[in-house]
């Protein structure tokens, strides 16, 4: 044990924490050359394509120093805030963190929220200013920020360049010398968590494990803490990107993965303590709480058959995502879908594409909302997750919406713009702190209906992408809301409706409806956009008849073509949603969040 | 039934032509003549053809005015037992080569009625499609149709370019109306692929008030439309097309329609005077034939029968919207314009 080092890298997205773990496993010579493709830790396509990390992923290496063989466990930690939970249990498996920050960027939003972290778990925090081959690279003034935004002594961060290779070895070093080696009873009950589970289509759903005490054996009879149920341990790993090593025990300090033959990641929680299910110790790692569901939509197959193939798809999808919650949802403008529960904005964005990517549908998402707690006159307190199933204003007391504490820190050019934005969106600011002269960080109390919709791209667009943001949840406030529906040709579209301040309703409504005109097509018939609170009309717009549709020639040889043409323009219109005897394009369903 | 022949040779490519046509093949006009009569009697006897079949013949092209009336004789020779008695037997023809001479031959075989290619009077319109006439050659073959004793003419006018104006176009009309012509077609002009005119497609440029000023003032003088772009005495042949009713095709890249198999030849000249008697067939299944009928009816006075449309709340809909109308369970598009999107609400 003395000779193992569990370590996590922390790191804002484009800092370069995949490029450093490939670096540090092809310096360990786990990987030849010839193996490395470019961001080996990112395996999914999504992840590649981003840049970003959503499922960990951890190795274990061998590394020597001073004639003495080491075991070094890289635990990776999803990058985003969505996955914050799991980041949590990712540091609660390591003894020490890499802090990696761009010698030219500085520290950024989400690299605090996840120092913080990582200090409540007591990790021995190692600074390394990556980049430092860039020619606008500013080490002092970044090592410099590190102290005062974090407050951690800098003067021994480590320069590197994960890119160049400068400094990956004195990284090595500094992680032997400098990371404590786990400490733990070799002789007690078994005990170790869970920090992540995905599912193998060969080993079915398995659980990457950090054991503390004890040992986890092949064939022996584990249990797991929160759902109770008793397995045995059929098969067990060392991690490795490329090639895994079978091993016949997990001792106490290592890592592994844990096969138990089980059929979906729903047993095998993230969070979760396995124990010995004879000897079983007495207290579970940390608590384990449920992944909860923070932002919902309802994704809607385009085409109305595909509404079981889309099932089938979610249940598969769960098999590798537990935190991912769906239940059926009818809407009279979309037909058959189901009401999603995410995590956050990003875990919406991956589930959309990976249904649309890898089980091939065609998706149409309805606006984000965020779950409000409504009270009626009759004293009841319900939950509404869907905007068109508020009830009435006549039967409502008061509507609470959720808050978040949002945390931006953004070069000083743009923070004029950035306090506008976030004063637009309701925000109240709590904190204003100078990092340094350039740079400041920002603490906002905000309702997260503000942040759901697009507040992510504005940010980026406002500060020329430098500014960085993170969140997290912070209760529930009165608010003075309305529900805003959309009427194409008289009739309510359930799918546009929305929940507004009452105070912005007609500036949305209008800016909706104008919107909406531009994106409805040309129809037959002349079609009327309009907004309303309650059965007030606040905003009409008029989409004009279409004039023309006929080709000049059609004779003889003409009429073959001429057919496939209109199955053509058909298809075409299949692709939309007919509401009533209009077309709508999914861009008027996504001009809805677009509004600013 | 119809029976189209189709004349591959042209004098010169249009700016806008995206029809089968050869500009450089002239030597091989008298070959092509006998392989149509070949064509000819071979389908007429595969399908059986009784005599009397054909209600009306229609010359097409290509410019079947660049070959001689004599290398046509033979052709009437096969085919005159097989056309009605009162048969519309109409020839295509341009402006520059539609000779008094030329006409007057073709009005002793048997043709009826003349469709001109005039396209416009305006020297600048004519010029820029690279048409090969002058605005007087379509005065002098109209009246040269007239003296060889045709009466049913037709011209053929384009609009929807570029150089249109209110003006342009009433000048054309008001020309038009002043020779002794009983039909009119007018085309916008629409952008092919494959064609000069593809490169620059800004050429093309409708506005929708003068398209419904144009229909009007043909309308103005006693002209009726009966299709999206045909107004007057009906052709025939034509409305034999959008009424459904079969029709043979003879020539290189002529198309028939016999029941429910459409019939190709070969397009390439060349390949079709090698081989005259080839054909592809392309099955049309019921519900393709369905809706040809209702693209085909909606564009013109022809109309669908309403049996043919599944979702009568559709119909009460167009009704209600005042777009179409029922008339002894036929539905009519009110405006031609709309006819392709009344067809796609319906579906």
């Amino acid at each position: 044990m003395q000779n193992i080092r569990n370590f996590s890298i922390i790191a804002h997205i484009d800092h370069g924490k995949s490029t450093l773990a490939d670096r540090i496993i092809q310096e360990c010579g786990s990987v030849s050359a010839r193996e490395m493709t470019a961001q080996m830790m990112d395996t999914m396509e999504i992840e590649q394509e981003r840049g970003i990390t959503i499922k960990a992923q951890s190795v274990r290496l061998s590394y020597v120093k001073d004639g003495q063989p080491y075991i070094l466990n890289l635990i990776d930690t999803p990058g985003h805030v969505d996955f914050s939970y799991e980041v949590s249990k990712s540091l609660a498996s390591s003894d020490g963190a890499l802090l990696i920050v761009d010698a030219a960027q500085g520290v950024e939003a989400q690299t605090l929220a996840n120092v913080y972290l990582a200090m409540e778990n007591n990790l021995e925090i190692i600074p390394v200013i990556n980049k430092i081959d860039l020619p606008a690279a500013e080490p002092e003034r970044v090592a410099e920020e590190i102290e005062s935004s974090i407050g951690i002594d800098a003067t021994d961060a480590l320069l590197i360049s994960a890119k160049t290779g400068i400094g990956i070895r004195a990284l090595l070093d500094a992680i032997v010398e400098r990371i404590p080696a786990p400490v733990g009873d070799p002789e007690a009950p078994t005990k170790a968590i869970i920090y992540d589970s995905w599912f193998d289509p060969y080993l079915g759903a398995v659980g990457l494990v950090r054991v503390f005490d004890g040992a986890i054996s092949k064939g022996q009879q584990v249990k797991l803490m929160a759902n109770g149920e008793v397995h045995q341990v059929l098969d067990l790993m060392y991690p490795h990107p490329l090639h895994r090593q079978k091993t016949t025990i997990i001792n106490s300090g290592e890592i592994g993965i844990v096969i138990m033959g089980l059929k979906d990641v729903g047993s095998i929680k993230v969070g979760d303590t396995i124990t010995d299910a004879k000897r079983p110790t007495a207290e579970p790692v940390g608590s384990y709480e449920p992944a909860k569901a923070f932002v919902f939509a309802g994704l809607y197959p385009i085409d109305t058959d595909k509404f079981e193939d889309m099932r089938d798809a979610l249940d598969k999808l769960r098999l590798n995502d537990s935190s991912l919650s769906y239940e059926p949802e009818t809407s009279i403008a979309l037909g058959f879908g189901f009401r999603v529960g995410f995590l956050g904005m990003l875990h919406m964005e991956v589930v959309k594409e990976r249904l649309e990517r890898e089980y091939d549908l065609d998706l149409i998402a309805t606006a984000p909302s965020v779950v409000y707690h409504v009270t009626l006159t009759n004293g009841e307190e319900v939950k509404v997750q869907n905007p068109s199933e508020m009830p009435e204003p006549n039967y409502i007391t008061k509507i609470e919406e959720p808050y978040v504490k949002a945390t931006v820190i953004t070069p000083t050019d743009y923070l004029g713009n950035i306090i506008t934005l976030l004063t637009n969106k309701r925000g109240m600011q709590l904190k204003m702190d100078y990092l340094n002269e350039k740079r400041v960080l920002l603490e906002y109390s905000i309702p997260l209906n503000e942040i759901v919709v697009d507040f992510y791209d504005t940010l980026k667009s406002t500060s020329k992408g430098y500014a960085s943001f993170d969140y997290e949840a912070s209760g529930y406030q009165e608010g003075d809301l309305v529900k805003l529906d959309v009427r194409v040709a008289g009739d309510i579209v359930d799918a546009l409706s929305i929940i507004v301040p009452r105070s912005q309703s007609e500036q949305r409504g209008r800016a909706l409806v104008s919107n909406m005109k531009e994106l409805i097509p040309r129809q037959l018939f002349e079609v009327a956009v309009q907004a309303s609170v309650g059965n007030k009309i606040i905003a009409r717009e008029t989409v004009k008849s279409m004039g023309k549709n006929v080709t000049a020639k059609c004779y003889g040889g003409d009429i073959t073509r001429k057919r496939k043409l209109l199955e053509k323009q058909k298809a075409g219109k299949k692709r939309m949603k007919a509401i009533g005897k209009v077309n709508l394009p999914q861009e008027a369903f996504l001009s809805v969040l677009k509004m600013d | 039934m119809l029976l189209y022949l189709h004349i591959p040779f042209c004098d010169s490519k249009c700016s806008y032509c995206a029809f089968n046509s050869y500009t450089h093949l002239h030597h091989r006009r008298a070959r092509y003549m006998t392989q149509i009569v070949e064509q000819f009697l071979h389908d007429v006897e595969e399908l059986q053809l009784p005599k009397a079949i054909f209600r009306t013949l229609f010359i097409g092209g290509g410019t079947p005015s660049t070959v001689d009336a004599a290398l046509y004789e033979r052709f009437f020779e096969v085919v005159r037992p097989y056309l009605a008695h009162d048969a519309e037997i109409t020839t295509e023809a341009n402006p520059n080569s539609a000779t008094l001479t030329w006409l007057a031959q073709m009005r002793v075989l048997g043709v009826n009625r003349l469709s001109l290619g005039a396209q416009s009077f305006d020297e600048g319109k004519l010029t820029w499609l690279h048409r090969a006439h002058a605005s007087h050659h379509i005065d002098e073959a109209v009246h040269a149709a007239y003296s060889a004793g045709i009466r049913n003419i037709s011209i053929d006018l384009i609009y929807g370019t570029a150089l249109d104006t209110p003006a342009l176009l009433e000048r054309d009309i008001e020309r038009a109306f002043v020779l002794p012509i009983s039909h009119l077609s007018a085309y916008a002009l629409t952008i092919e692929e494959h064609t000069p005119f593809a490169a620059t497609p800004q050429v093309a440029r409708e506005s929708l008030e003068m398209t419904q000023k144009l229909f009007e003032a043909i309308d103005a003088h006693g002209f009726a439309q009966y299709e999206i772009s045909n107004f007057g005495t009906p052709s025939r042949h034509n409305l034999g097309y959008w009424e459904y009713a079969p029709y043979l095709g003879i020539g290189a890249g002529a198309v028939g329609r016999i029941a429910e198999h459409r019939r190709y030849t070969h397009t390439d000249v060349d390949a079709y005077i090698a081989d005259p008697l080839y054909r592809t067939l392309e099955h049309l299944s019921p519900s393709d034939m369905r809706i040809e009928k209702i693209l085909l009816g909606l564009r013109s006075r022809v109309g669908v029968d309403t049996a043919l449309i599944s979702d009568t709340s559709r119909i009460d809909a167009l009704i209600e919207e005042g777009l179409a109308f029922v008339e002894n369970n036929r539905l009519y598009a009110k405006s031609y314009l709309l006819a392709d999107e009344i067809a796609l609400f319906l579906e």
